[in-house]
């Protein structure tokens, strides 16, 4: 899609319509040094599920601020994915260009304008028609240098009858302190595909992180799209929208938080099933500890027949000082459709506590298991190693709770 | 003596729900503890394994000569007590067998584990699924017994094994639990009895508004309740007094 370089500059001032609005001026847009895959690159990276000792043999793509620094493809997926720097796609199909800035708006805010007109990064991914990949293909965004903005564009098309699992880990040195990620992904499910999209987010207490997801799911296709963040972020605003195009098109937006210290997130979705016989689920189990604040928003709109559409948000509070709120949102448009939703915010159950520990399990160790259980990852549907490294991340998260 | 009650009172919400109440309870004995509705049964379970909400007014709770009415529940637990509970808790996130591996935990044998769950016909299916969610009342019962069964503990507290529970796993638990206690004690509470068909208990307790009101052979104190009720007891009480 063509911008108007005009407008965008004027939309560099628009603050966004949720979260803390940030000055982009006290972000750096240079890259300190030469990037490299270094210890603390794969250690950190591991943390968000991306396995880089192991980014010889599955499909990789690692960006580093501002550079794509590696990216490789299974042999035996080779043909059956196409997977590139988004300027490389860019250069190489016209389609492609096309495809950009169709399903968020560049002048949505100073974020999507920085994004378009600053930009640098990011990956193009196709997984070709009828193909079915269930090795994860994994992708991390990595930021190195102090108070970087690292912002992205990134396209993933999965052609009609294709099946794939996408991760991506985005994450920062341990000891960068500021810093401001945008990263923009529009995701084209054609007719008949399914696709699981992970994303795990890890980051120091001074983050400032802007997401901007954009989603279109065609006739007879899935998409299920999860979001799992653990510990610190200065703050986080994200609201990715989706359109159910088709019929019988599937989506499920199901997020995972545990947040501490004084984290600040805000977290949404928005899904309109235009065509007929759509289903929807918003998910959100969160945990807040210390002063961590939490908002997180649901809202489902339904204009085609016979749509469905449930969002549920738990909450799980463990501070006086903390802070969650759910604000979940129905519209329908069709008298066919059939919309629910539930939210529930509340310390950890006493009765569950006094359950385990009638089991001869301390009361510390019982406080973990309940909230460890309650960050469910069922719902995500990942294959079973991911499920398991995942599940390790969270008790490294969790660690000393 | 492996648990002595004295005179233990105990409230909640500021309501008084057991009145002095003294029990005994000698190792390899089983125990049986009747009474109606509201009577104060699993009040008394909950007092004896320490129930922070069940406040103790007065009396002592001794098992195996340690006083353990200051203790937390998870080492009165530890010290070798299991309860298996009427109505237990869903726990969403926590799998079943996650939660039998960590009470089996140097306690019972992997093998023995292992055999138990084959012999209460507790399913992989079964062990994969959450704590308590969406199970049916046979399958809440087997897997309390199996939890409790892992623990491997000197003392079994068991409110109501028989209630909600439908003819075949009545079966499966009723020998099971008869196979567990040849070597170990006892408190089985029981509303309707039907869990006496399986298990021979030496005692039986009648509780009555938070006491305990008679004590005496199992078979002939439940056949007096079966045929005329609880009024029975209430008559003996009476008589017990004048």
């Amino acid at each position: 899609m063509q911008v108007d370089e005009e407008e965008l500059r004027k939309a560099l001032n628009k603050p966004a319509t949720y979260g803390r609005d940030l000055d982009l001026s006290q972000y750096s847009t240079r890259a300190v040094g030469e990037p490299e895959v270094v210890k603390e690159v794969i250690e950190r990276s591991f943390e968000v599920g991306v396995d880089l000792r192991k980014r010889d043999s599955l499909t990789t793509f690692l960006q580093i601020d501002h550079r794509a620094l590696y990216k490789s493809i299974q042999r035996r997926l080779e043909g059956d994915i196409e997977l590139m720097p988004i300027e490389e796609a860019v250069k190489r199909y016209e389609w492609v260009r096309e495809l950009l800035w169709r399903l968020r708006s560049p002048y949505e805010d100073k974020y999507t304008a920085f994004n378009a007109l600053h930009g640098s990064g990011g990956y193009f991914l196709r997984i070709l028609e009828d193909r079915k990949m269930h090795i994860p293909i994994q992708a991390c965004f990595f930021m190195f240098s102090p108070g970087i903005i690292q912002s992205v564009h990134n396209i993933i098309v999965a052609d009609p009858g294709s099946e794939a699992q996408i991760l991506t880990g985005c994450t920062t040195h341990p000891k960068i302190s500021r810093g401001l990620h945008v990263g923009v992904t529009e995701i084209y499910v054609r007719s008949g595909a399914k696709l699981n999209y992970t994303m795990i987010h890890k980051w120091n207490p001074g983050f400032d992180v802007r997401p901007r997801t954009g989603i279109l799911v065609e006739d007879d296709a899935a998409l299920l799209h999860n979001y799992i963040a653990l510990g610190y972020v200065g703050s986080f605003q994200s609201y990715p929208t989706a359109r159910l195009l088709g019929e019988n098109s599937k989506i499920a937006m199901n997020n995972i938080v545990y947040l501490q210290g004084s984290s600040e997130m805000d977290l949404g979705g928005e899904v309109i099933m235009e065509g007929d016989g759509g289903r929807v689920e918003l998910l959100t189990n969160a945990v807040a500890a210390e002063d961590a604040r939490i908002i997180s928003r649901g809202r489902i709109v339904c204009e085609g027949e016979d749509g469905r559409g449930h969002i549920s948000c738990r909450g799980l509070m463990l501070s006086d000082s903390a802070e969650i709120s759910a604000i979940p949102c129905l519209v329908s448009r069709k008298m066919s459709s059939e919309l629910t939703h539930e939210a529930a915010i509340g310390r950890i159950a006493e009765d569950q506590l006094f359950y385990l520990m009638a089991r001869g399990i301390s009361r510390e160790e019982a406080e973990s298991l309940i909230v460890r259980g309650f960050l469910d990852l069922s719902p995500m549907k990942l294959p079973d190693h991911l499920e398991k490294g995942v599940r390790k991340i969270i008790d490294m998260a969790l660690e000393g709770f | 003596m492996l648990l002595r009650v004295e005179n233990l009172h105990v409230e909640v919400g500021g309501k008084l729900l057991l009145k002095g109440v003294d029990m005994e309870i000698g190792e390899g004995e089983t125990h049986v503890l009747f009474g109606p509705n509201g009577s104060g049964k699993s009040s008394l379970v909950m007092a004896l394994i320490g129930h922070p909400g069940y406040r103790l007014i007065d009396g002592r709770i001794f098992f195996k000569g340690v006083d353990i009415t200051e203790k937390p529940i998870d080492e009165r637990i530890r010290m070798g007590m299991g309860v298996v509970f009427q109505n237990p808790p869903r726990l969403y996130g926590v799998k079943l067998r996650e939660l039998i591996n960590r009470v089996a935990r140097d306690r019972t044998r992997e093998d023995g584990v292992l055999m138990m769950l084959d012999r209460l016909n507790i399913s992989e299916e079964l062990l994969e699924r959450y704590v308590n969610v969406g199970f049916s009342g046979g399958e809440v019962k087997r897997c309390e017994i199996a939890q409790v069964l892992a623990m491997n503990p000197d003392l079994l507290i068991l409110d109501e094994p028989d209630s909600g529970v439908d003819v075949e796993n009545l079966e499966l638990i009723g020998k099971e639990l008869a196979k567990i206690l040849e070597d170990r004690s006892a408190l089985v509470i029981t509303h309707h009895g039907y869990i006496l068909r399986y298990l021979k208990p030496s005692k039986a307790h009648v509780m009555l508004q938070g006491r305990i009101v008679c004590d005496g052979d199992p078979d002939h104190i439940l056949n007096q309740i079966m045929r005329e009720g609880y009024r029975w007891c209430e008559r003996c009480r009476l008589m017990r007094k004048s």
